[in-house]
């Protein structure tokens, strides 16, 4: 009898973690408490005839707006464009920064003669491509795929370089010492050391992505969350603008979760991330 | 039979930090490796493992030129150095890349027993402590069963406790095998207790200055009066060779091959 009751470290640690949790959902919780509060305010401002609200719409309006976008379709039309060229544009990216990345990172004779230049186009604004990617080629999509793909292109090549370069000599002479051959060498050692870089880099190349997305959709688009911008804009709809606002947010936001999500469990190795996740 | 025949190592900045070391050592023979900083003593086990190339002279295993890491010939660092990707089980197996799953897996958890880290075997490796993870990398290195196994003053940056645990870890380890055993030490104790034979070296440019044969029986009574000799006799040769006018030809106390 004596024997079941359990050990004091265990009546500790239930009776510790109801406030922890407690501590875990306020805390999070405390960063909503302006946005929203701005929001409920400008919401009671408007409505009591303090504003108008023409110019800065109350947060009821906006969502009106998002409704009606939705009902009609439209919405989805807008975002599916927006989305398939980010999602085009940051594959692309993607795909060149990550190759060249790798022949930099791991061939020196490749980064004397490549790296040089990347260096000198990386400093150009990607948004300056924009008149020579029109003429080059043409205003619909493929000039907007270009721009968005140039965009995600450096934050990749820089990180996957930077990553490969910065292995550690003492773990990969322990891949040397159990002799790992070229592609074994890769696959065993250098992929998984330059994987956290490599995370973190095609986070930024996306959010890179999603910001030169805007500008594309700047340079005439007939359909894109962009497009909901300018037309707000020209129309004179800032609820349509801000509802477009938010959904880049939202989408930003849910994309770049969806890369973590995937990196996690390559990743779980890791301090941080292993504290995300709460443990194996 | 392990043969250095002349080594030595020239940097491309021109620093020599290795000359014509030369040594016969017999298979399961053990050798302690003492000297001060910059005598060379880390450049002789990598060239000995094929991490660099000796620029003069060569190093040859069973008749083997050894240029390259070679499976017969393991190493444990200074440092851990345990891929923070794999667990420590994955870490342990990583050299058992050849073997098939379940032999690779009936050593791991044979090497995690004998290494008292059974119950480890899922961590990874930040969740060890130093020692836990020296003793995952012994066993790395001890898994593939190496003929030569080379030890770079892996313990010098833990406590004593640990370093002795780990030291008896490392001999227990070794004695299943038992293969050649040569360590880089700056712990005249630890020289004394496990070599057969002490190779004292001298700074700039790094070589050979006196070998030192210990014939004490085993297991090695540190107290005993015949141990306390051989450690004064080391000291004293440590002294020595740092006396730059004193020629290392005429101190050879024992020149052999061990045989």
């Amino acid at each position: 009898m004596t024997l079941d009751t359990p050990a004091p470290s265990d009546l500790a640690d239930t009776a510790g973690s109801p406030p922890a949790r407690f501590g875990r959902l306020v805390r999070p919780a405390l960063g909503l408490l302006l946005p929203i509060g701005l929001a409920l305010v400008w919401e009671f401002a408007v409505r009591f005839g303090y504003s108008n609200g023409r110019l800065v719409p109350p947060p009821s309006r906006i969502w009106q707006t998002l409704v009606e976008l939705a009902a009609s379709g439209e919405l989805a039309r807008h975002m599916l464009a927006t989305l398939s060229r980010v999602g085009v544009g940051f594959g692309l990216g993607v795909l060149a920064g990550t190759v060249l990345g790798a022949i930099c990172g791991y061939w020196p004779l490749a980064r004397r003669l490549l790296d040089p230049t990347m260096q000198a186009l990386r400093a150009i604004p990607s948004i300056a491509w924009v008149p020579l990617f029109i003429l080059w080629l043409g205003i619909f999509e493929t000039s907007k795929v270009a721009l968005i793909a140039v965009g995600v292109f450096f934050p990749i090549y820089l990180g996957v370089t930077g990553a490969i370069l910065d292995v550690d000599r003492k773990i990969v002479e322990v891949g040397r010492i159990f002799r790992l051959s070229g592609f074994a060498m890769i696959r065993r050692i250098l992929l998984p050391a330059v994987l956290p870089s490599y995370v973190i880099a095609l986070r930024s190349g996306l959010g890179l992505g999603w910001m030169f997305v805007v500008a594309a959709e700047f340079m005439g688009a007939s359909e894109g969350l962009g497009y909901l911008l300018t037309d707000g804009q020209q129309l004179g709809k800032p609820a349509q603008i801000l509802a477009a606002i938010i959904v880049f947010a939202i989408l930003g936001k849910i994309t770049d979760w969806l890369i973590q999500l995937i990196a996690l469990p390559f990743l779980r190795w890791q301090d941080s991330f292993s504290t995300q996740a709460g443990g194996a | 039979m392990l043969v250095l025949d002349q080594v030595g190592k020239t940097y491309p900045n021109g620093v020599r930090a290795l000359e014509n070391f030369s040594a016969r050592i017999a298979l399961g023979e053990i050798i302690a490796i003492i000297g001060g900083s910059g005598c060379g003593k880390s450049t002789l086990l990598r060239a000995i493992c094929g991490l660099d190339r000796a620029t003069t002279g060569s190093v040859t295993l069973d008749y083997n030129a050894i240029t390259a890491p070679h499976e017969k010939i393991g190493i444990i660092f200074q440092e851990p150095r345990l891929l923070p990707w794999l667990s420590v089980a994955d870490n342990i197996g990583f050299g058992l890349g050849g073997l098939p799953a379940s032999e690779r897996e009936q050593r791991v958890s044979r090497a995690l027993a004998r290494v008292g880290l059974a119950d480890k075997a899922h961590a990874w490796p930040r969740e060890l402590s130093g020692g836990q993870a020296q003793r995952v990398a012994i066993a790395r290195a001890l898994v593939p069963s190496p003929e030569v196994l080379l030890r770079d003053e892996p313990f010098s940056a833990l406590d004593a406790f640990t370093r002795a645990d780990l030291q008896d870890h490392l001999l227990d380890l070794w004695a299943d095998t038992k293969p050649t055993l040569v360590l880089v030490t700056h712990d005249v104790d630890e020289a004394v207790v496990l070599a057969d034979r002490i190779m004292v070296m001298r700074p700039r440019p790094g070589r050979l200055f006196e070998e030192i044969r210990v014939d004490l029986t085993r297991p090695r009574d540190r107290s005993s009066s015949a141990f306390e000799d051989v450690k004064h006799q080391v000291l004293a040769s440590l002294d020595r060779s740092l006396n730059r006018a004193v020629r290392p030809a005429d101190n050879l106390l024992t020149v052999g091959d061990g045989i």
